[in-house]
């Protein structure tokens, strides 16, 4: 029987070669012949180039572009650095290229070029993003006819995860907690939510984070819902953004954050209050919260369905789903840092049902549990999915929970 | 940054979306779809939250021209402005048909004769003739950029305290230049100081670039800096949706620099100095790659220069895009973050980049962060 191994010594030329195979294997079943991407995390899936993400707007012109066809075992890629691409990805001098700037019809004309170069005009092509200028230029670019969804090739490939690529996954969650871990001392009465992003931030590159993902989510949870801001689905309103607010006693935060790491994007949720003790009904809420995490891993192994999971989360506590309405009981993570298989969103029952977990897949799952009048308790937990169970990834406490 | 989520000043937002709505009269759209979180924000003026690196294209945002109503994808209206009423605001979904019911529920979509998107995926190319099954779908960025370009003075002034933020962590950062400090240690000190004077959002996260080192070399792979090294800081933030960025470089042990490297910055300035007398009304974009020629410098590998605004705004400069720069013509009111950057043989780099405001008169420089002097 085949188990899930998570490598300690991960290493990058073995994953770049097996994400090649992936990726050429799904696009023989799919028919396409040459990939081009875009987005950033496609990008670094297909190349392994990493770089620290910049602001989405620097990030549209700033991008670099890969293309990647049907027996070719190398990639296409076009960056403006085409000699560190060369060194550090080991990629042959002629499969390294000048930048393309793809928001402008000049940069997509010397594109269609450069891709003309590279592939037969008949290709079949799938791309993940098409801009204005792109779509202008789509019959040059795409003679082969339009082009399909890189999404579908992607994501069939990355959904399973190799020993490597854990490797990395669990190496980025370390850091993200050691990172974590002197934020959640430093948290006392008159902080401020963005000092205690300053110090995870600071924590975080120290110890060899590329780049914050996103901006990091001290939320200051209301006692009741009514409390809260108006929603559409009258359910909790979050992740709300951080702010100058100063802390205080008492307050209950849900902790939600990520940073990037070798092209992996981790995620970490906790709960915490600030500068006193659980009540006893928070540590009930914990508990309650322990059992339902319990209920869902007791039934998350391969074969299970994504249903299996939400219904043992229903089992626990009954009436209410135990996680955010407007998101999921658990999301895939890795290379982006919310990605497929996704479950208990508003694809429904049925969508839930085809989602089938096979081993090597990562899930974040994230209940809660809402006591309104207290507040609520939610945490994150990290596991690769095994043959017969999981391997959690993630090792923090909950700590001011629990015992 | 306030203790609350705020939408962005009411002014502000008036007049962007009045830009947005004039740019949609020129190119007669009748209803946007939007996806780009900079372009949601401009005519929203609601903060969401943000997530680094390009991100996949899917509506998240209409405006119908013939009503001037703005939706937008929200669960909640926290920091979301008056005139965007509950009714307008869709909760976050999951489920294409969810949305596309969304935007077929939209008062005036189903009249729409062109409806202008900011970007495009296959997927969508497929899903949004649906719902617009008589429109003709057509990219409305170069619309969109135009009215983003040219900054109302709020904007300026938006610029303006992302810069001095963006100035006051690249202070702590410069203080903690020292032989043997990482890039990634500088990035650090760069955050946690641009978080403490209260932006949680950087523009750019390669902080700190250290020179010559053993060239070429990736961020993050541990490298240390050398008594007689060079670093040099991209510093950038984003504030309430605006970046504001600057660029600077220092010796790492000033007392270790000879004529070789004071050369490199007495070099720095002079292109400098040829590239702000380029950023004038009128001039073509190309004035700034041909200030690097008559320099006798050798233009780097990213654009030198490109709007600072929310997202990225016009123009981009770089050889690459030659015949747009020779076409294309600077405007007053466009703010450009400009860069100046010289090397020399043994791989050291001095960088200097400035946020210039383009007026009809002398540029203004925004950016006062100061350089590295003997």
């Amino acid at each position: 029987m085949p188990t899930v191994t998570v490598s300690a010594e991960p290493d990058l030329g073995r994953m770049q070669r097996d994400r090649l195979d992936r990726l050429h294997g799904v696009m023989g079943a799919q028919g396409v012949d040459t990939l081009v991407l875009l987005g950033n995390s496609n990008v670094s899936y297909a190349t392994g180039a990493r770089w620290p993400l910049s602001d989405p707007g620097r990030a549209n012109v700033e991008r670099p572009v890969a293309v990647l066809s049907i027996g070719d075992d190398r990639p296409h890629l076009f960056t403006t650095h085409p000699e560190v691409a060369q060194l550090d990805l080991g990629l042959p001098a002629d499969h390294v290229h000048g930048p393309a700037y793809l928001e402008f019809d000049e940069g997509a004309a010397a594109f269609s070029r450069s891709l003309g170069d590279l592939v037969p005009a008949t290709a079949r092509i799938a791309v993940d993003e098409l801009t204005g200028p792109m779509r202008r230029a789509q019959g040059v670019l795409f003679p082969g006819g339009d082009p399909v969804s890189a999404d579908d090739v992607i994501g069939a490939a990355k959904i399973v995860k190799t020993p490597d690529e854990l490797g990395f996954l669990r190496r980025a969650l370390a850091i993200t907690e050691q990172a974590i871990a002197p934020t959640q001392v430093a948290l006392a009465p008159g902080l401020r939510q963005t000092e205690l992003t300053g110090t995870f931030l600071r924590a975080a590159f120290d110890l060899g984070a590329d780049a914050n993902i996103l901006d990091p989510i001290w939320q200051v949870m209301p006692a009741r819902l009514a409390e809260g801001p108006w929603t559409t689905h009258g359910d909790i309103a979050c992740p709300l953004l951080t702010t100058e607010r100063e802390l205080r006693t008492g307050d209950v935060l849900w902790v939600d954050t990520g940073i990037s790491y070798a092209g992996f994007s981790s995620d970490f949720g906790r709960t915490w209050v600030v500068g006193t003790d659980p009540t006893p009904r928070q540590q009930a809420q914990f508990r309650a919260w322990r059992e339902t995490m319990d209920g869902v891993l007791s039934v998350t192994r391969a074969g299970a369905t994504g249903a299996d999971l939400t219904r043992a989360a229903l089992a626990v506590h009954g009436e209410r789903r135990p996680w955010m309405d407007h998101f999921y009981l658990g999301h895939g993570l890795g290379i982006d840092s919310a990605e497929a298989p996704f479950i208990g969103t508003d694809l429904g029952d049925a969508y839930d049902e085809r989602q089938v977990l096979a081993p090597g897949m990562v899930l974040v799952l994230e209940p809660l549990v809402w006591d309104d009048g207290a507040s609520g308790y939610r945490a994150e937990e990290v596991v690769a999915i095994t043959e017969d169970g999981w391997i959690s990834l993630t090792d923090y406490p909950y700590d001011p929970y629990g015992d | 940054m306030a203790t609350e989520v705020l939408p962005d000043d009411e002014a502000l937002r008036t007049a962007r979306r009045r830009r947005a709505l004039e740019a949609m009269e020129a190119q007669d759209i009748d209803v946007l779809v939007l996806g780009r979180e900079a372009n949601a924000r401009y005519v929203t003026g609601a903060p969401r939250l943000w997530t680094a690196g390009t991100r996949p294209f899917g509506p998240s945002c209409v405006v119908v021209r013939a009503t001037g109503a703005v939706h937008l994808v929200s669960s909640w209206d926290e920091g979301i402005p008056a005139e965007i009423p509950h009714e307008h605001l869709f909760g976050i979904t999951w489920n294409p048909g969810n949305l596309l019911a969304w935007l077929r529920g939209i008062e005036g979509v189903a009249d729409a004769k062109r409806v202008g998107t900011d970007s495009m995926t296959p997927r969508f190319a497929q899903l949004l003739p649906k719902v617009f099954a008589s429109a003709e779908l057509v990219d409305a960025e170069p619309a969109l950029e135009a009215a983003r370009q040219v900054k109302a003075p709020e904007e300026v002034a938006a610029i303006r305290v992302a810069i001095a933020v963006a100035e006051a962590a690249l202070a702590e950062a410069v203080a903690a230049v020292r032989p043997g400090v990482s890039e990634q240690h500088l990035a650090g000190v760069f955050m946690g100081a641009m978080a403490r004077h209260g932006v949680t959002t950087p523009a750019t996260q390669r902080v700190a670039r250290i020179t010559p080192g053993p060239a070429p070399r990736r961020p993050g792979d541990g490298g240390t800096a050398g008594r007689d090294d060079l670093v040099a800081f991209d510093a950038g933030v984003v504030a309430s949706g605006y970046s504001g960025e600057v660029g600077r470089t220092w010796p790492v042990d000033p007392s270790a620099t000879g004529a070789p490297v004071l050369d490199l910055y007495r070099r720095v300035g002079d292109l400098w100095h040829r590239l702000l007398e380029s950023c004038r009304p009128g001039a073509p974009w190309n004035g700034l790659l041909d200030a690097y020629a008559a320099a006798g410098e050798a233009v780097p590998a990213s654009p030198v220069a490109w709007g600072l605004g929310l997202g990225f705004d016009l123009p981009v400069v770089t050889p690459e895009l030659s015949a747009t720069a020779a076409r294309e013509q600077l405007v007053a009111g466009t703010v450009l973050a400009v860069t100046a950057e010289v090397t020399d043989e043994l791989g050291r780099a001095v960088l200097r980049r400035e946020a210039v405001l383009v007026t009809d008169g002398e540029p203004e420089l925004l950016t006062a962060a100061p350089h590295w002097t003997t």
